[in-house]
């Protein structure tokens, strides 16, 4: 059948039996290197025109509609416009640093895409700590944000990078320990093997309240990471004239900007593989005929429906709730959040030792 | 045989970027070549298959303690020409005294017979399972003691740095 | 039954982590006035210690990460009274400082960390309760936060703390990598007079030495201790110092049983050294604590005369001095804090003519100072007396007649304050104290206890006895 792991299974036997083992598996890597900078492009344009337009929506307008049908190709010219400007450095600037801040932001964003399951079959690297590994790549991303805003030596760049490096550093905590509730209740760090466990029901309604509770905790804490509104204080136009950004023009901007969607795309990835199953369809217990249906449709399809749902999500948030001071974001996260994620990880403990989910 | 180079490629690294965070004048490079080394070191523990060790290092120190170093660097605004320096007759004394303990370090060494090492049969020792059950089986008390240490070094940090009121 | 071991075994951390939680409950809740908070606690304190000397048991926990005997009960005990002194001494210091409960829940931390690190059967415990006991210690080296030279000694402080503590680890792990083991019983049977396990040997002493401060790792006594508040330099130079001296003996004794010949003569440098420049430096000083600090510097290196002679009595020697260098250098400190705490005056010059406005507490003084001097009654001779025998084992008499010289000199700078105390005229001498109930209850502790311990052997015999036979 044509599904993409079929396609993927074929190509692969296919380079072992025509070459050699190790050249096989360098055209394998080179092949996945082009697929994840398609992957990139491909994101790169559906998600900012996705914004622009729910946006408009949510205000009662249009949005793009001129370049192409529905505006389709907006993103296209805003790209060539990009590439197309002056790229400036400013004077006093650590040139080497300056320059090397957009690439490890881009390179944490790329990395991360190694371990997510997209459908059935089709995973890039599929390493037993998955979770582990996800967690520790999305901790470099703050190194390339704050080297950015010291690299650019303004006053207003430095404090928008502190801030924001200050929120993502506090924010990972609580997305780990509400991920970590979703690794106690599986019993594996292995994203293959979380997809696996959701076969009879997605997580987020087999382990009731407490998985519930870590699901919201999940969405707000990566809203914070990936400096979404309503915590955007630290890129906010009106606040810090665009943060650790301020200073970056042309393609390292563009470069900055394309990083930002995709972590949105691979947190809420995270969040659809941990808690909504992944590529797995909607299975209800275990009713077959029902079951059946649902696996007719292909599993990236589903894999692609829910993320783009918490994508909506998120876009969603942004025009609903106002934008929180630096002093209340860190408040929300350190006495509030923090708290709550622990005592639900002791709840979810208790249920996982007692047996106490579907 | 891959492993090999890798192995010589990590440590090169290491070394190599240890070195420079010492010699380096511009103390956010010092902090940037750390986290250079910390990847290294992470990069070792992979080899050894030290799987959730090798993570944890990099999300504990590359990600948040380096972080936390270069807010203080960052807000320290050092600079060269501020830093004062040392006499010249105490850096070659220094210099003197740490080569000397490295050549009794290299001497030891090489005078020392290597005991028998035991060849463990990778039956998975590195991987998570065995690493819970031996932390919360005997390891139990450096473990709960450990988190004694941090509830009071977080104690003192904090009243350190409260503000005087008056 | 394990459970009951359990309760048993560590019935004195256990109560000590209940008093740090129970504090830290108290600081989320409402304010209560700092008085009763310090009665509450020093209550606590007391019934820490008498139920320490219940039920000591004998036995080990968690595959020998933690190991209880009489001897090791009796050293905690130590350590407790000398805390109960202390925070009795502060009182009137603490009465009226707004982080009062930061105080007790970072001492009491470090002495569990202390507690840990006595009792631990392994290399790794022993590291953790090492480090739990000093990081701390450097946040309450700084406690006085206005002062300057406060923060100064906490600078010196954690910074070279952090170092040696670097330099112990990498003795600890290249003992590891040679002898293949953390646990002591097999670290013995492994080691010999290999290079490299004596390169590790020398890092491992490196630490240990920077603890005690002991002569080339003493750079950082003087300043700590004179920038620190009064209550944390006498917690420093008498809870710290015993502790870490407890572990010495014992790890020295055992764990490091084959490599005697080696340390003996790396002891006999770090003696010598250690007692003569403590007494040379000790001689100029001026400032009460600087000069307090060279002296505990002198006293320990007479501890090291005792524990080089490594005979059976060198344990029962080095214990039963650290009990009266805990109760004579309290009595001074005691003496010194209140001074301090009511008129902040710390100079030895300040003293003079202490004996016309304040009897009681120069007699103290006195009495502390001849105990640590060594005069006679007092008990700070029998203590010295029993180390230079102990230390006398190997026939080594050069190095016992060194440190006897030494007591000579030492006489002179103890003696000099006694007779400025009584003898010296001042213009403006320190006005009549009225001392806190509490604290004068210390003092008397204080007094009681070198008398005591001078003139009867019942706690020396109970200390011999317990002391195993190496």
């Amino acid at each position: 059948m044509l599904s993409l792991e079929n396609i993927i299974n074929g190509i692969h036997t296919w380079l072992n039996n025509t070459f050699d083992p190790t050249l096989a598996l360098t055209c394998e890597f080179v092949l996945l290197g082009i697929t994840a900078i398609a992957i990139f492009a491909v994101l790169g344009l559906v998600l900012v025109l996705m914004e622009r337009k729910v946006a408009a929506i949510m205000q009662i307008r249009k949005g793009p509609n001129r370049v192409g049908p529905f505006g389709m190709f907006q993103t296209v010219a805003d790209t060539l416009k990009l590439i197309m400007k002056e790229g400036l450095t400013p004077d006093g600037a650590d040139k080497v640093l300056f320059n090397l801040a957009p690439f490890i932001v881009m390179i944490a964003a790329m990395l991360l895409l190694a371990p997510i399951p997209f459908a059935k079959g089709v995973q890039m690297w599929d390493i037993n700590i998955g979770v582990l590994f996800i967690s520790a790549v999305s901790s470099i991303s703050v190194i390339g944000i704050l080297m950015a805003g010291w690299a650019s030596n303004n006053k207003y760049s430095l404090l928008g990078a502190m801030r924001s490096g200050a929120q993502i550093v506090s924010y990972e905590l609580s997305a780990g320990l509400s991920v970590i509730t979703i690794v106690i209740l599986t019993g594996s760090l292995q994203l293959s093997e979380i997809v696996n466990a959701q076969q009879n029901g997605w997580w987020i309604f087999k382990g009731h309240i407490p998985v519930l509770i870590s699901f919201v905790t999940f969405i707000i804490a990566v809203t914070a990471e990936t400096n979404r509104a309503p915590f955007d204080l630290a890129e906010a136009e009106s606040e810090l004239t665009a943060g650790f950004h301020t200073e970056y023009s042309g393609m390292k901007f563009a470069l900055f900007f394309l990083a930002e969607y995709i972590n949105i795309f691979i947190a809420c990835a995270i969040g659809a593989t941990l808690f909504l199953g992944g590529w797995m369809p909607f299975h209800i217990g275990n009713w077959e005929g029902f079951n059946a249906i649902m696996d007719y449709i292909p599993s990236s399809i589903w894999f692609v429906g829910k993320t783009f749902f918490l994508i909506f999500l998120m876009m969603w948030f942004r025009w609903t709730f106002p934008r929180l001071r630096v002093d209340q974001l860190l408040n929300l996260e350190w006495k509030y959040l923090l708290p709550i994620s622990m005592l639900n990880l002791l709840v979810v403990t208790v249920m996982a030792i007692m047996g106490w989910y579907f | 045989m891959i492993t090999q180079y890798l192995f010589y490629f990590l440590t090169f690294t290491a070394i190599f970027c240890a070195l420079l965070v010492v010699f380096s004048k511009n103390p956010i490079y010092s902090a940037l070549y750390l986290i250079v080394t910390f990847f290294a070191t992470a990069g070792h523990y992979f080899l050894l298959n030290a799987q959730f060790l090798g993570a944890v290092h990099v999300i504990v120190y590359a990600g948040a303690i380096m972080v936390l170093f270069i807010y203080v660097i960052m807000m320290l605004n050092l600079n060269k020409e501020v830093e004062p320096h040392k006499s010249n007759i105490i850096k070659i004394a220094a210099t003197v005294c740490g080569g000397i303990l490295g050549l009794v370090l290299i001497a030891a060494l090489r005078e020392t017979e290597l005991g028998e090492i035991t060849e463990y049969s990778n039956n998975g020792i590195g991987l998570i399972e065995k690493l819970g059950n031996v932390l919360f089986g005997a390891y139990m008390v450096p473990f709960e003691i450990s988190t004694v240490l941090f509830l009071s070094a977080m104690v003192g940090a904090v009243f350190l740095s409260k503000k005087n009121i008056h | 039954m394990i459970l009951n071991d359990f309760f048993i075994f560590m019935k004195q951390e256990l109560m000590l982590l209940f008093i740090i939680f129970l504090l830290l409950l108290i600081k989320v809740g409402k304010d209560r006035s700092n008085e009763s908070l310090l009665y509450l606690i020093n209550l606590l304190l007391l019934i820490n210690v008498i139920a320490g000397f219940i039920l000591p048991g004998e036995g080990s926990l968690f595959s020998d990460m933690f190991r209880t005997n009489p001897l090791i009960a009796l050293e905690k005990n130590m350590l407790n009274i000398g805390t109960l002194i202390i925070s009795m001494q502060s009182y009137s210091w603490l009465k009226s400082h707004k982080h009062l409960l930061e105080f007790y829940i970072l001492m009491i931390s470090t002495l569990l960390g202390m507690f840990y690190m006595i009792s631990s059967g392994n290399l790794l415990m022993f590291y953790l309760g090492l480090e739990l006991s000093s990081i701390p210690l450097a946040a309450l080296v700084n406690f006085d936060l206005e002062k300057k030279a406060s923060s100064e000694a906490a600078m010196k402080f954690i910074l070279s703390s952090a170092f040696s503590s670097g330099l112990l680890l990498f003795g600890v792990s290249l003992i590891y990598g040679t002898t293949g083991s953390l646990a002591y019983a097999e670290i013995t049977s492994h080691l010999s007079t290999d290079p490299l396990q004596i390169f590790a040997f020398v890092l491992f002493l490196a630490g240990f030495a920077f603890k005690i401060s002991a002569v080339p790792f003493h750079f950082w006594t003087a300043d700590v201790y004179e920038g620190a508040p009064v209550a944390i330099t006498s917690y420093l130079s008498v809870i710290s110092k015993g502790a870490v001296l407890f572990v010495f003996v014992s790890v020295l004794y055992t764990v490091f049983k084959p490599l005697a010949d080696v340390w003996y003569g790396m002891l006999f440098v770090l003696s010598i050294s250690t007692i003569i420049i403590g007494n040379l430096f000790a001689i100029r000083q001026d400032n009460f604590k600087r000069f307090l600090a060279f002296s505990s510097i002198a006293q320990v290196g007479f501890i090291l005369v005792g524990i080089s002679g490594s005979s059976s009595m060198g344990t029962a020697a080095v214990i039963y001095f650290v009990l009266i260098y805990i109760f004579s250098n309290l009595g001074a400190f005691g003496v010194v804090s209140i001074v301090s705490s009511l008129t902040g005056k710390e100079r030895i010059s300040d003293y003079k003519s202490f004996y016309k406005t304040n009897p009681f507490l120069s007699w103290i003084l006195t009495i502390a100072l001849f105990s640590l001097a060594g005069v006679p009654p007092a008990a700070g001779f029998f203590g010295k007396f029993f180390l230079l025998i102990a230390g006398a084992e190997k026939g080594n008499y050069l190095l016992i007649s060194i440190a006897a010289l030494n007591m000579i000199v030492s006489f002179y700078y103890y003696l000099r304050i006694v007779k400025s105390v009584f003898m010296e005229p001042n213009e403006s001498p320190i006005e009549s104290l009225t001392i806190p109930l509490i604290s004068k209850v210390a003092l008397y502790i204080c007094l009681l206890g070198i008398v005591i311990l001078g003139l009867w052997s019942v706690v020396y015999d109970y200390i011999f006895t317990l002391s195993p036979i190496f």
